[in-house]
């Protein structure tokens, strides 16, 4: 299956669509590429920590709202750490356009597993204490075996879940490397998933290391070949964060938190996305020397034999 | 040790918390000047300091330098256990977490941290006026370390008696054990980092207390740029400049970027 096709397929109108990855980590980029060029209407958004995903949907609605369109956002955190705050997230919260619930990670990550587990909920104590019980479906009980104030949060289970991972076979058994985030609660929570992969394998190798397997192929329903497919973001043992187009992106959006014009951000989805045909397209425009550089980096960080 | 004189607001706030971090304790370390300060803790102090990020690293060496994100590649490599969010954050809520080490926008005499939103709550939850980015993992940190130690930047309009929202609970109202019945566990906020000075939290009333003031700020001065009445402790003392090798050791070796620690003037 193509991307353009699993997208076609799996992402439909009011969609709840739960998104991998953390901040701007193994992100699923390339499917936010397609979703955008294809359209999107009245989506709920769920993840725990999350960055340029959000920014790119967002971004398409600030720019083409009769195109692309979101209706309600279940989170953790969204933003960039080092490379600052979410113009996107200030831009469409300031003006009311999105329903928002808050949650913390955990709240999230809980919810993902009980949906990943078949229940219905998960006991956590992390709701307690603050205002995110009073904004959120938290339920808080005494607990029947101790007595105590417990916090029951609800399964989380999005329509379709949105995974990039480093590798995969044709069946949708997945490898992630470095930090798993909440990958597989997504994928399991989901009624359909998602997957794109740096390297795609054949099932062979993937069955000589079983234990490695952390997606397991019932929870994906397709699998796409797509190299830098969490780019400009980091992918572990791929190639790390590439921050220049990261703040640019995001410097085009900035302005618009204060009413600034939206002339660079049309340009940019208009040269990025909606003026190509896949998003091997918007990779070809960044210099091979950026692309070797970035994976150098990455190289250095997790040092191996070739 | 040569005293600098040429140091940022956001280096001594480094060099504070890295001073308040002891070595062998494990620490859940949330993003921002928390993993510089802890970076520059394992380089001074604490070799031994041992980090957990939310993303899924325990007990990383940062080898290869400062992670830009908590779900940075160079948390990942060396570490002794490697997950996902539910893992580390399940070791947390069982208490294997001695420290939890948070920043937040705006504080409150208790030591309840607001990341969320800014504006009237909850009126203007659906529009606030400034829109954070949200918890993250700091109120579970907040909820679940056995103490936490929180930064946020000294500023009147974000020292206030009522925040705008909790999304990291404290000491709550400061009633005895407030943190227990409203069923969370640990000790609550220990130390607050500031652009000013170093706070604790009085045993008895919870109450936020001045510990030690940076070069430069007094109590009163201090005082005055707080919304709400501050304790003191009975020997407030100054807290020493860093020195020439913290901050070169900061700008040279632990964020040589300036991926957290900008280079503005103090």
């Amino acid at each position: 299956m193509t991307l353009k096709e699993a997208v076609a397929r799996f992402v439909k109108p009011g969609s709840n669509v739960g998104i991998g990855g953390f901040v701007n980590t193994r992100q699923p980029i390339a499917i936010c590429h397609e979703m955008i060029r294809q359209g999107f209407k009245d989506l709920t958004l769920s993840w725990q920590s999350a960055g340029l995903a959000p920014e790119l949907l967002a971004g398409a609605m600030m720019v083409r709202p009769d195109h692309c369109s979101i209706k309600r956002i279940e989170l953790a955190y969204w933003g960039h750490e080092s490379f600052g705050l979410s113009p996107a997230w200030r831009y469409v919260a300031e003006r009311g356009l999105i329903e928002v619930e808050d949650w913390s990670n955990y709240n999230m990550s809980a919810r993902f597993k009980a949906g990943a587990m078949g229940l219905p909920f998960l006991p956590t104590r992390s709701p307690l204490g603050g205002d995110i019980k009073n904004t959120s479906r938290t339920k808080i009980i005494d607990c029947p075996f101790t007595g105590r104030p417990i916090g029951l949060v609800p399964a989380s289970h999005p329509n379709v879940g949105l995974i990039h991972v480093q590798a995969a076979d044709m069946y949708g058994n997945c490898v992630i490397r470095g930090g798993e985030s909440t990958c597989a609660e997504i994928a399991m929570a989901s009624d359909f998933t998602i997957v794109t992969c740096e390297q795609l394998v054949s099932h062979e190798l993937i069955a000589r290391n079983p234990e490695d397997t952390t997606i397991p192929f019932p929870a994906v329903d397709a699998v796409v070949h797509v190299p830098f497919g969490g780019y400009p973001g980091a992918c572990r043992r791929s190639y790390y964060f590439n921050g220049d187009a990261i703040r640019e992106y995001l410097g085009l959006i900035t302005p618009m938190v204060k009413g600034g014009s939206a002339d660079g951000l049309k340009a940019w989805f208009d040269k990025n996305i909606f003026g190509v045909e896949t998003f091997e397209d918007y990779i070809e425009k960044f210099s091979i020397k950026k692309l070797l550089a970035d994976q150098l980096v990455e190289f250095h960080n997790d040092e191996r034999l070739a | 040790m040569t005293v600098s004189t040429d140091y940022t607001a956001q280096e001594i706030i480094v060099v504070a918390g890295a001073k308040i971090l002891e070595d062998k304790k494990i620490v859940f370390v949330g993003t921002g000047l928390p993993m510089v300060a802890s970076l520059l803790a394992i380089l001074t102090h604490a070799p031994g300091l041992i980090p957990v990020f939310e993303a899924g690293a325990v007990a990383p060496p940062l080898k290869h330098g400062l992670p830009i994100s908590v779900g940075d590649s160079k948390t990942f490599t060396g570490a002794s256990y490697l997950k996902g969010l539910n893992a580390a954050f399940e070791l947390t809520q069982r208490g294997y977490a001695d420290y939890g080490f948070i920043g937040g926008a705006e504080v409150d005499m208790y030591g309840n941290l607001n990341s969320t939103m800014m504006g009237a709550f909850p009126a203007d939850y659906a529009k606030p006026k400034v829109r954070l980015p949200g918890s993250g993992g700091a109120s579970d940190i907040a909820a679940s370390c056995e103490r936490t130690i929180l930064i946020v930047p000294h500023d009147k309009k974000k020292f206030n008696e009522r925040l705008s929202y909790i999304t990291s609970p404290g000491h709550l109202d400061g009633s005895p054990d407030a943190r227990r019945k409203a069923g969370m566990q640990g000790k609550g906020p220990h130390r607050l980092i500031t652009t000013k000075g170093v706070f604790d939290f009085d045993e008895k009333t919870k109450r936020m207390r001045i510990l030690q003031t940076f070069p430069g700020e007094t109590v009163e001065s201090i005082q005055a740029n707080t919304g709400f009445e501050l304790l003191v402790a009975p020997n407030v003392s100054q807290f020493q400049a860093p020195t020439v090798e913290e901050v070169r050791l900061i700008r040279e070796v632990v964020d040589p970027d300036g991926a957290f620690v900008k280079r503005v003037a103090k």
